[in-house]
């Protein structure tokens, strides 16, 4: 269609391109040969070497693939998070777990049937009791489904290790459209791993008790209950509830409230129905689990800038709110990272060769065959330096826990390097005059510098109005965190013995004087223990000042971290009803062209058919009359030296017709013709609305404003 | 490219302005009709559209070669696992292929033109499953076939299964994936959710990978979170070309084609060729009624019921009514009060059309 295309690929292009337009699909091209004989090496070579590719000396080792070096990273931050997602599962996991073996117990206990009569095609009925099928109700937190259909991915394999048969199924499988057979089908395709066109459940029953399957229930678990089709969902139990005797099986729903069987199910269905009720774990809890993973512990290297950071926050709080939006988002910035920064792919062997305790000399010795010994140094720096701030932050958790502060709001605020700077500039200043920093001074200061009531001052003001025990268990838990790191470690133990020194003398006073605890509390005593906290609270200042270095105030910081937003931004989030239309208003920011240099606002003969059009249009209201808009269209189109003056009011049949009738037609012809496509585009745009039977003379505007 | 916020207001401002200008006084609104305009025959007008001369040439040229430097990058981040979601004012139809063309040589490119009516899914995935095949079948290579083509040939297998065998993890990494390129995955052919589905299923698919281009300023709405976020992977590229949109307008009706009478009366003949004889006489004498009686408001309904009585067309009221029933669904005809209260009928059509008409039932 274009020159350039026309230019770069052979002759033969447009031709059979000209009949493949009105194809529904067709195959472009095959995957050239080559590549099917080369090995993976050789595919990042051939692309490496194309001309297009701006590539670096250091990208012709394959070793430095960018890609490869994104996929090392990517699972390893992917791994992570699923790990600890699982691990905020695991408790609600395991009773679910329990709960089906009880079920699935009780279910045979009143006898197993034997195999003729299990895979009759009737059911038998015992007692009317045996019919109820043993149902879980696992309630969802999110409003949105999106973040539990991977926990639901997840039950299903836990259950499948711990000895279950298990069946995803979502709403798309109980729909009417595929109606009761397509769910039964569903069924037999994941429990038989064949497709069968008939769907019928003695199919299953025989199944079931045809290969020794029958020690272990058979678990159906259906992901969003309330977005199935009532009727496919009633009759799905009730066939279910008739082979319950046959075939143990027991029924997991997520639910968003507990009502919602009550809501969707007729009664006659409910009473088929053994509730249990099991909760997952709120979606606030999740985010911090999976912010700590894959953005505090530095477990794959690649991080985040803080104006990243703030953006991630504020998609997550104002844009979605869900979980898997925001790993997305991770995901794309981490793979913006790995194409745009050239040296980011030592990256990928940092998390190849990264094996726990031997980190660093694997570091400095795999690469510094590859890397000067400077960059290695700097980068065992970057490590150092980040390990630190990780246990940093996390102490600053670990205290804002017992406020409610959130690790992602903690963490925005951490990786801000100008609070850092500020802090570190003036303590260097002060203490270049010999100033002596005590701890409280310190400790204002720094206040001064954080935000007032940012999360970090907020955790540090926690800490010192936190009660003995807590305080206690706070140091405990630092300790545990800075175990790696000697410097912080010490610190950490220096309080240690002055708190468990506190805790016995409370306790002993505790156990004395119980009955006037409240009031005996001298003066002094509280001011012993408002020392220790004090104490605390500094340390975890001092820890903040001199361990809390983002990751952009370290030199080389630019090989892990991603700090363009904007590039972040405008993969995440397209906005295509603003942008298309700030395209065809504001058409020379893209085309540049001469001719149109000046002001958009007014429509000139030279622009874009259906900008001139779109312009225009902005100066009617919901509807357009289309005579108007025609004339209006023809006076710029067709008078060159007007700049609007005319516009709309003219009339459409000068006298010059008789003379120049042919040249007049053609021209008439070809403007109407020009409306025309403008008037498609836009309808292909969705900016207008063709006119409707009743208003034959006027279009529709559907998008307003940007 | 950033709009601020004078400029939002301004819009809004603006609208306003003409909205209450529009509400002002009906006085005001414009009443011109479209049939004012000096229409040129649809034929003629038809080849004018073909013959439309570009504007801006060279700057679209342009503008689509600065797009290449991209090219890497939206490999890149194809083989990273990320739908390529391209918007933006103007065709994006030669840009994307001109792409994949370019920079997708190492791997299979399938083409679906979502610009057109009627796509059927199914012969995308069978013609799909048939290229993966083809492709594990080229490379392994090895005649004794541990890889059979399953038990049945693809066009008798459910779109679940060709899902499923779509769906096969990839032996290594990378390795052989089918990119697929859908031109308007927002046109008319996809718009409806059933194959919004599919092809999300299908973009998740590990032997698939998709670049996708938008047209429409509310195509988001076509897709949930689940789509979005876990199926599609759309990583989004604002690329606006100002390109025309020759093919995918190809199948959109001319504003100005002359449509209004002469479209309603054909369409209005094949409708009543395709009833019964006795309705198309019911039809003609309502016809000749209007044309002989062109300012009265229409035909009592009374007067049609004796009429037709008169020239055995109708048995009874009901029989007539299941006719004017029949007129009405497909507009052919309509009801409007009478001055003195009586319900009239009325063909909604120009006393040349209608003339035409009878002459092409006749």
């Amino acid at each position: 269609m274009t020159a350039t295309k026309a230019g770069d690929s052979p002759s033969t292009a447009p031709e059979s391109s000209a009949n493949d337009h009105i194809q529904p699909f067709y195959l472009l091209h095959k995957a050239s040969t080559s590549r099917n004989s080369g090995r993976k090496s050789a595919v990042a070579r051939r692309i490496d070497l194309s001309p297009s590719k701006s590539s670096t000396s250091t990208s012709t080792n394959p070793q430095f693939d960018p890609h490869k070096a994104f996929q090392s990273v990517w699972s390893k931050i992917d791994s992570a998070i699923k790990d600890v997602l699982r691990d905020v599962n695991t408790n609600v996991f395991n009773e679910i777990h329990s709960w089906v073996r009880q079920s699935f117990l009780a279910v045979t206990s009143s006898g197993v049937p034997t195999f003729a009569e299990a895979t009759k095609s009737f059911p038998i009925l015992n007692h009317a009791t045996s019919k109820q099928l043993f149902t879980g109700l696992v309630l969802i937190k999110n409003m949105e489904f999106v973040d539990d259909l991977l926990t639901f991915e997840e039950l299903g394999l836990f259950l499948k290790s711990h000895a279950c048969h298990v069946a995803n199924l979502s709403s798309l499988d109980l729909s009417t459209k595929n109606g009761v057979g397509g769910c039964l089908r569903s069924l037999l395709r994941q429990f038989l791993t064949v497709t069968l066109d008939a769907a019928d459940i003695s199919i299953l029953a025989s199944w079931y008790r045809e290969f020794g399957n029958h020690n272990s229930p058979v678990v159906i678990i259906v992901e969003d209950m309330e977005r199935c089709s009532r009727s496919v969902l009633s009759d799905f139990i009730l066939i279910l509830s008739e082979w319950v005797v046959k075939i143990p099986m027991i029924l997991i729903m997520g639910v968003t409230t507990l009502d919602a069987p009550k809501t969707v199910l007729p009664s006659h269905v409910l009473q088929q129905l053994l509730p249990s009720k099991f909760t997952l774990g709120s979606p606030a809890e999740r985010m911090d689990a999976v912010v700590e993973a894959a953005l505090v512990r530095w477990c794959s290297g690649f991080s985040i800038g803080h104006k990243v950071a703030v953006f991630l926050r504020n998609y997550f709080l104002n844009h979605d709110g869900t979980l898997t939006s925001f790993i997305r988002a991770l995901k794309i910035a981490c793979a913006q990272h790995f194409s745009i920064e050239p040296l980011s792919s030592v990256l990928g062997l940092l998390a190849e060769e990264d094996s726990e305790g031997e980190r660093l000399l694997a570091l400095s010795s795999g690469m510094a065959a590859q890397v000067d010994s400077n960059l290695a140094s700097c980068l065992t720096e970057l490590k150092r330096s980040q390990k630190c701030w990780g246990i940093v932050v996390m102490c600053l958790y670990e205290a804002g826990k017992y406020n409610k502060v959130q690790l992602l709001d903690l963490l925005c605020e951490a990786l801000d390097p100008d609070i850092y700077n500020s802090i570190a500039s003036d303590t260097h200043t002060r203490s270049g005059k010999g100033f002596e920093i005590s701890s409280s001074s310190n400790h204002s200061m720094a206040r001064q510098y954080l935000q007032k009531d940012g999360p970090i001052s907020q955790a540090i003001e926690k800490v010192r109005d936190l009660p003995a025990s807590s305080l206690s268990q706070l140091l405990k838990s630092w300790e545990n965190l800075a175990v790696d790191v000697l410097e912080i470690n010490v610190k950490v133990k220096e309080l240690q013995p002055m708190i468990k020194l506190e805790e016995g003398k409370s306790l002993k006073q505790d156990f004395t004087d119980l009955a006037k605890r409240h009031t005996s509390r001298t003066a002094a005593n509280i001011k012993e223990s408002k020392t220790i906290n004090e104490k605390a609270a500094t340390l975890l200042a001092n820890l903040v000042r001199d361990f809390m270095r983002p990751i952009e105030c370290i030199p080389f910081h630019e090989i892990a971290c991603f700090k363009d937003v904007e590039k972040l931004q405008s993969a995440l989030i397209g906005d295509p009803r603003r942008r298309i239309q700030v395209d065809l208003l504001e058409f020379h920011e893209f085309l540049r062209c001469k001719c149109c240099s000046r002001s958009c606002n007014i429509p000139l003969q030279s622009m874009p058919d259906t900008s001139i059009m779109y312009t225009l249009a902005q100066e009617h209201g919901d509807l357009i009359n289309l005579h108007d808009w025609f004339q209006s269209f023809k006076t710029i189109v067709t008078n060159p030296s007007s700049k609007g003056k005319r516009k709309g009011k003219q009339s459409p049949l000068p006298k010059k017709r008789k003379e120049t009738n042919e040249h007049e037609n053609k021209s008439e012809s070809s403007i109407q013709a020009r409306l025309c496509r403008a008037v498609t585009e836009l309808q292909i745009t969705g900016l207008i609305r063709m006119p409707s039977k009743r208003r034959p003379d006027f279009v529709q505007r559907v998008a307003f404003g940007l | 490219m950033e709009i601020n916020e004078g400029d939002d207001d301004e819009f809004g401002f603006s609208r306003n302005y003409f909205l209450a200008k529009e509400l002002g006084g009906s006085a005001k609104k414009s009443t011109r009709k479209l049939s004012d305009i000096d229409l040129v025959d649809e034929q003629e007008l038809r080849t004018a559209v073909a013959n439309i001369e570009p504007k801006h040439e060279k700057e679209i040229e342009e503008l689509m070669s600065s797009y290449k430097t991209m090219y890497p990058r939206w490999v890149f981040e194809i083989r990273c696992g990320f739908g390529l979601l391209m918007y933006g004012f103007g065709s994006k139809k030669a840009l994307i292929e001109d792409f994949a063309s370019t920079a997708l040589t190492e791997y299979s490119v399938f083409v679906i033109n979502g610009y057109l009516h009627s796509i059927n899914m199914k012969q995308v995935l069978i013609a799909l499953a048939e290229l993966v095949w083809d492709q594990l079948r080229t490379k392994r290579k090895n005649p004794s076939g541990n890889l059979s083509r399953g038990q049945q040939p693809f066009n008798s297998r459910s779109m679940d299964d060709l899902l499923a065998f779509l769906d096969e993890p990839l032996a290594e990494e990378n390795d052989g994936f089918i990119c697929i390129v859908v031109h308007n995955i927002d046109g008319p052919g996809l718009r409806d959710s059933e194959t919004q589905q599919i092809l999300a299923r299908l973009a998740s698919c590990s032997r698939i990978r998709i670049v996708a281009s938008i047209d429409h300023v509310n195509a988001p709405l076509l897709w949930d979170k689940k789509m979005v976020h876990t199926q599609f992977n759309w990583c989004w590229y604002h690329v606006p070309t100002f390109a025309a949109y020759k093919v995918e307008g190809m199948f959109f009706p001319l504003i100005l084609a002359n449509g209004n009478t002469g479209q309603s009366a054909k369409t209005a003949a094949l409708v009543l060729l395709s009833l019964t004889p006795n309705a198309q006489s019911v039809f003609r004498v309502l016809a000749e009624y209007q044309l002989s009686h062109p300012d009265e408001e229409g035909m009592p309904v009374e007067n049609l019921y004796t009429t037709c009585r008169e020239r055995f067309l109708a048995s009874s009221q009901v029989t007539l009514n299941s006719h004017l029933t029949e007129f009405k669904d497909h507009e052919l005809v309509k009801t409007r009060r009478h001055s003195d209260g009586q319900d009239c009928l009325y063909i909604p059509l120009t006393a040349e059309a209608l003339e035409k008409l009878l002459l092409e039932i006749s």
